[in-house]
């Protein structure tokens, strides 16, 4: 091995030494609950996402959890580095104008299966914040509910639900599911029962509003 | 003979100035007389004044002080409707009370931790019931978002909450649930 060589060797380990020194010297305080191995590394691949435009808080909580349940150092980082590549692929389907809490939700709902198109159709479907659609979908998924159907129900109801309406419609599922309905059915059922519901409280609304001439 | 100029207008100046009585009631009939003549155009007060107010008029404006009264007018309307400039819409940030409640038998001890508490076991340490019996409970302000959580027993044994949706991305090992807070 040359001197030249060795001197480079030297100032690539210096440089990458320098980059995670930067990265934990500015990094969250929260992470000093990581063990002295891990936090560097999860504190770089915050740094990542944060330059990328990503929320950051959900990766830190990610690390948190792991930190706290004592989770090895290297799954720790690998959560943090899924979740941080999840969340890049729900704002690539949602668009750039995504909240924080509808990437979070986004990145839950593709991680339960549900495809990017889904989440762009979602997005289209609904005028206002599909943070709440986006987690019950992925709440339904957990329940059993295969992602096609859940994702189905929830297109169909987002336009004119509110976000009670979504958390009462996966109740509803749930509970039909736990006294023995097979998923599909107890989604269909509890969406049919949601739409009514839905179309009822607007006719009524309507019927309320004062007439024009 | 004649009278020199200074002579005459003197004489004028004292007869001027001698005092003349004068009517003590002589106001008052002025007045009187003022009161009976009619209105000019016979227009009212309020229709004179409304004629001045919806009279067209050319204002010159400067693009400057036309940007500062429409700042003006902008600012006043949000100071009307109770918002200040930049601040967010009163919508669906507000956080609520969330109750959450476990079983948990002959625990000594039992925190809720989740993506509201930093996961930190010593924030939300959870009350047994008043009760008594196994049931131990939490409340906990959120806002609208999804939150992972789960529960932390005698320090050392996690459960999932039960009574709501399990975490599919759970990677630890550990049980965790879900909990989603609805904004509207």
């Amino acid at each position: 091995m040359t001197l030249r060589s060795l001197l480079r060797a030297a100032v690539a380990t210096a440089l990458a030494a320098a980059f995670v020194a930067t990265a934990a010297a500015a990094q969250d305080p929260r992470l000093g609950r990581l063990d002295p191995g891990t936090r560097p590394l999860v504190a770089v691949a915050i740094d990542s996402a944060r330059a990328a435009g990503l929320p950051t808080e959900p990766l830190v909580q990610r690390a948190l959890e792991g930190a706290t349940k004592g989770a090895p150092g290297p799954l720790i980082v690998s959560a943090v580095q899924r979740l941080a590549a999840d969340l890049g692929r729900a704002r690539e389907a949602l668009g750039p104008g995504t909240t924080p809490p509808e990437l979070e939700a986004g990145a839950a709902a593709l991680r339960a299966g549900a495809g990017p198109a889904v989440l762009t159709q979602l997005r289209r479907a609904r005028r206002q914040t599909i943070a709440v659609p986006l987690a019950v979908l992925t709440d339904l998924v957990a329940s059993g509910v295969p992602v096609d159907s859940a994702a189905a129900a929830v297109l169909a109801l987002a336009a004119r639900a509110r976000d009670a309406d979504l958390v009462e419609f996966r109740r509803a599922v749930e509970r039909d599911i736990a006294l023995g309905a097979p998923p599909t059915a107890a989604t269909a059922a509890a969406a049919a029962a949601a739409d009514a519901r839905i179309s009822q409280l607007n006719a009524g609304a309507r019927e309320n509003r004062p007439g024009r001439p | 003979m004649f009278e020199q100029p200074e002579d005459a207008v003197e004489r004028i100046v004292r007869q001027l100035q001698r005092p003349v009585p004068i009517d003590p009631a002589v106001d008052g009939r002025v007045m009187d007389e003022i009161a009976r003549l009619p209105v000019p155009g016979g227009r009212s007060a309020a229709r004179v004044a409304w004629g001045w107010v919806t009279r067209p008029r050319h204002i010159a404006l400067s693009p400057l002080g036309g940007l500062a009264i429409a700042t003006g007018v902008a600012a006043l309307a949000l100071v009307l409707s109770g918002r200040r400039p930049g601040s967010a819409p009163p919508a669906e940030d507000t956080p609520r009370e969330f109750e959450f409640v476990v079983v948990a038998p002959r625990a000594a001890s039992v925190s809720l931790v989740g993506d509201f508490n930093d996961w930190d076991a010593a924030r939300t340490p959870m009350r047994p019931s008043q009760r008594g019996g196994p049931l131990w409970t939490a409340v906990v302000p959120l806002a609208p978002g999804r939150y992972r959580y789960a529960f932390l027993v005698d320090g050392s044994r996690w459960l999932a909450d039960p009574a709501a949706p399990r975490a599919r991305d759970d990677e630890f090992g550990t049980p965790s649930s879900v909990v989603t807070v609805g904004g509207s």
